[in-house]
């Protein structure tokens, strides 16, 4: 059946041994990328964080510090900042980390064993209630809710944003957890979140994911958080 | 085609489609159900909540798919290799087994809906990853309702003819059920999760899908053009060639804000930039025989077939190539990922390349089956066509009207936050946008209703006397 | 011009990575390459009628 090709370009063989190739390739690139990758984004430790070790992904206990998320004028997009003592919001630069501490729930020094047990129960009730697939995390899932990715640094959360007046608690770890248990007690607009039987126990545990995660580093995703203010939207 | 006489496996293959098509009508449903959601959000609010809806119309999609997938590997397996299915028993036997566990999660997730936050819940009712949601235990289950389809695979084409399309799909068929397995495990570290998880969902529609569709595709060119083999073949490897290698590393393009490393945004970039380059390639090749065979006065052996084939090739072009490029560059994506940017791309990607051709490949089972040597177009068939078709697009375009929004409003000019957020839901374009897109939702249900009526009754309104070259006429 | 580590941790791929084409030209080279050598390998096949 096989006429006999006249050219390399039309010949099946060449086309065939090309796609073993190139596939091949590809694939053994991906694994070696992916090797790399994991390597970086190992979960850092509570010793990392003494040592004042930068990791993309730090360790849990992360939630007895302060977050900020800065312009670094050397990577040219903003990044978390864990602890920094002063860090200048205008020129976004940073002369200390992994200093000044932040309470949660009352306590600011939380065990690596504690932080990691409240960051496990945290991610399995993320999944659990499905969050993904109203909100995004890390900016994938779904749109019908905002992103939560740095949902911890978010102003309306702070002591003088809206939503922490709104449920009355005076710290945003418990405003945010009583909104969790809540949401449709606390509508912020006709589009609410439905209930989905947060315990107080996991509720915290959430909170506590929310504030680790917005300590990852995702290459300054999303621009320009928080940062614009009062901007005009005529067509509204 | 042999008459009337099938293969038990092109039996086996319609069980596979008939529970794809219902599958898919319960995806539509609950679509509309979400869409609804944006504009009246009390709409069964704790009752049936978006992230239910949402849920179900996703995971329904993706399974309904993976039946068309099964079904049309059944079909075409027997009469590439020659020989009936080994293992059609088995294959059966497996194909009741998942029915019956498909049918257990989704009323699971219907009515108990979420868990506590154990892993109980995990292993139970759900795991709460995006279109792969369910629960372990039907995890476990389908790996070995794969492992099952594999083998009767591989135990036909041994010892049957082995064709170039047979052993692109013996490939690509079992490096897709294998990357299943990266996304059936659990972290706390949600950044190692989301890189794996982008191993299955990307690793799945942008490469080994689309060498199946590749395959699948040069199949139903044979088989309604009689298009030549050996032209067909050095296509599908040439396909092979792009596909893997564009997609493989265009992977990338998920890695730019996940906690992953900087030098994924060069890699996501440049490589995924060249994946609309081979669905050109398919574009071109599709038109091309046509064109070849009408020159010959051949005429079309399955107009529906054929017709479905083209919209596909058409609509994987414009909704994966075009529309995944638009955003696919990370200068883009840091404005526009997490946005309706990723729906409008999903809703015309998943359409254009892989529902199009599934009911391609369902139609051309509808001849079979009836023994008939010619299909013409009936009229409720091109209703059905021209109304899921046009309605898909025009949902494109509206979700990508309230995407632009989103991006300038929300994260161009108010910082991606909370108040950003329903400030750029609220804008009129944005609302304008999901009203358009609930509208053309109700004219695919429409489509849908009309497609499954003439699924039904195509064969019975086929002309008594087909002459040759009218049904090559008859498209225009 | 060179710089060893352009990111927070430095590794060989982010070494290669130094400018905004770098890395993805050199990995598009390496898997394009050889087909040039898989390319005339066939055309001596072809010629000697294989
Ligand atoms: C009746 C027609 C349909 C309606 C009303 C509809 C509606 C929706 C809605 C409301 C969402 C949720 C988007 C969000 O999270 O904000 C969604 C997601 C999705 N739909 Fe549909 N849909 C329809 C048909 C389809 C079809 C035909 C396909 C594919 C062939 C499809 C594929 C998807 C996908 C892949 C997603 C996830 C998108 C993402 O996360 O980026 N839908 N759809
Ligand atoms: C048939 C093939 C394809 C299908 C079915 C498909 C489907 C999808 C879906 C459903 C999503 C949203 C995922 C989510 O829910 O988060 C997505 C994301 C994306 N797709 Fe595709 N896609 C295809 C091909 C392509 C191609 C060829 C490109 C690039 C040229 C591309 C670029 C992208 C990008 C950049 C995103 C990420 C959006 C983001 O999260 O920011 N896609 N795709
Ligand atoms: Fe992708």
């Amino acid at each position: 059946m096989e006429n006999k090709p006249t050219s390399v370009w039309t010949s099946n063989r060449f086309w065939r041994r090309s796609a073993t190739w190139i596939t091949g390739v590809a694939a053994v690139l991906l694994i070696l990328l992916t090797f790399d990758s994991m390597g970086q984004m190992q979960m850092g430790t509570a010793e990392d964080i003494q040592n004042k070790v930068t990791k993309r992904i730090p360790s849990p206990v992360v939630i007895n510090y302060k977050i900020d998320y800065v312009l670094d004028p050397y990577r040219g997009h903003e990044v978390p900042i864990i602890g920094g003592k002063t860090v200048d919001s205008a020129t976004g630069k940073v002369s200390s980390k992994f200093e000044e501490k932040e309470k949660f729930f009352g306590r600011d020094d939380w065990s690596e064993e504690e932080a990691r047990a409240l960051i496990h129960k945290g991610k399995l009730t993320i999944q659990a209630k499905n969050c993904m697939d109203c909100h995004t995390l890390l900016g994938n899932g779904a749109y019908y809710a905002p992103d939560l990715t740095k949902a911890w640094l978010d102003p309306a959360w702070s002591s003088e944003g809206p939503l922490q007046a709104m449920t009355g608690a005076n710290s945003k770890e418990e405003a945010m957890a009583t909104f969790l248990q809540n949401p449709d007690k606390y509508p912020t607009h006709e589009r609410m979140m439905p209930n989905l039987g947060i315990t107080p126990e996991e509720a915290k545990a959430v909170v506590a994911y929310l504030k680790f995660m917005s300590a990852i580093d995702t290459n300054g995703f999303p621009r320009n958080f928080g940062k614009i203010k009062g901007a005009v939207d005529a067509r509204k | 085609m042999q008459g009337n006489r099938l293969y038990e496996g092109q039996k086996l293959a319609l069980k596979y489609f008939t529970v794809a098509i219902v599958l898919f009508g319960a995806q539509l449903l609950f679509g509309l159900i979400a869409a609804i959601q944006y504009l009246y959000p009390s709409f069964l609010f704790n009752t049936l909540d978006f992230s239910i809806a949402r849920m179900v119309h996703i995971n329904a999609l993706v399974v309904w798919l993976l039946y068309a997938m099964i079904g049309a590997v059944y079909w075409l397996l027997p009469d590439e290799a020659g020989v009936e299915v080994v293992g059609v028993k088995l294959g059966t036997l497996a194909f009741y087994i998942l029915t019956a566990a498909v049918a257990v999660v989704v009323l699971v997730y219907i009515f108990v809906q979420v868990g506590p936050g154990n892993e109980m819940t995990l292993w139970l009712i759900t795991e709460g990853r995006e279109y792969i949601e369910a629960p372990r235990w039907a995890d476990i289950g389908i790996v070995a309702v794969v492992l099952v389809f594999l083998y009767n695979v591989y135990a036909t084409v041994l010892k049957g003819k082995h064709s170039g399309i047979l052993v692109v799909l013996m490939a690509d068929l079992i490096a897709l059920a294998g990357l299943y397995l990266a996304g059936m495990f659990y972290t706390d570290n949600i950044a190692v999760d989301q890189y794996w998880w982008w191993w299955v969902v990307h690793l799945w529609v942008e490469a080994t899908w689309e060498v199946y569709v590749a395959a699948v595709g040069g199949y139903i060119l044979i088989k309604t053009l009689n298009a030549n083999r050996q032209v067909v073949e050095m296509w599908l490897w040439i396909e092979v060639a792009m596909m893997f290698g564009s997609g493989i590393l265009g992977l990338g393009h998920h890695y730019f804000w996940i906690g992953t490393p900087e030098y994924w945004w060069e890699i996501g970039a440049l490589f995924s930039a060249l994946e609309p380059v081979p669905l050109v390639g398919l574009f071109v090749h599709v038109l091309y025989d046509w064109g070849k065979e009408r020159g010959k006065g051949n005429s079309i052996k399955n107009i529906p077939a054929f017709a479905w084939l083209t919209v596909e090739t058409f609509g994987n072009f414009l909704g994966a190539g075009v529309w995944g490029f638009m955003h696919t560059l990370p200068q883009i994506n840091l404005y526009t990922h997490g946005t309706q940017w990723p729906a409008a791309h999903g809703h015309l990607a998943f359409f254009g390349a892989y529902v199009a051709i599934m009911i391609s490949a369902i139609y051309l089972a509808v001849q079979g089956k009836a023994g008939l040597k010619e299909m013409k177009m009936t009229k409720a068939g091109w209703w059905a066509i021209s109304l899921i078709t046009v309605g898909v697009l025009l949902m494109t375009v509206s979700l990508t009207l309230s995407a632009y929004t989103q991006t300038m409003v929300e994260r161009g000019m108010h910082g991606a936050t909370w108040e950003g957020y329903f400030i750029a839901q609220a804008n009129k374009w944005f609302v304008q946008g999901m009203g358009w897109r609930l509208a053309s939702g109700l004219a695919v249900v429409a489509g849908y209703a009309l497609l499954v009526y003439d699924l039904l009754t195509v064969t019975k309104k086929q002309p008594a006397e087909v002459t040759e070259g009218e049904a090559a006429v008859q498209t225009a | 011009m060179f710089e060893p580590c352009t990111d927070i941790v430095c590794s060989f791929w982010s070494m290669l990575n130094q400018g905004p084409m770098t890395l993805t030209i050199i990995l598009h080279t390496l898997i394009v390459l050889p087909m040039i050598w898989i390319y005339f390998d066939e055309k001596k096949k072809l010629q000697s009628g294989e």
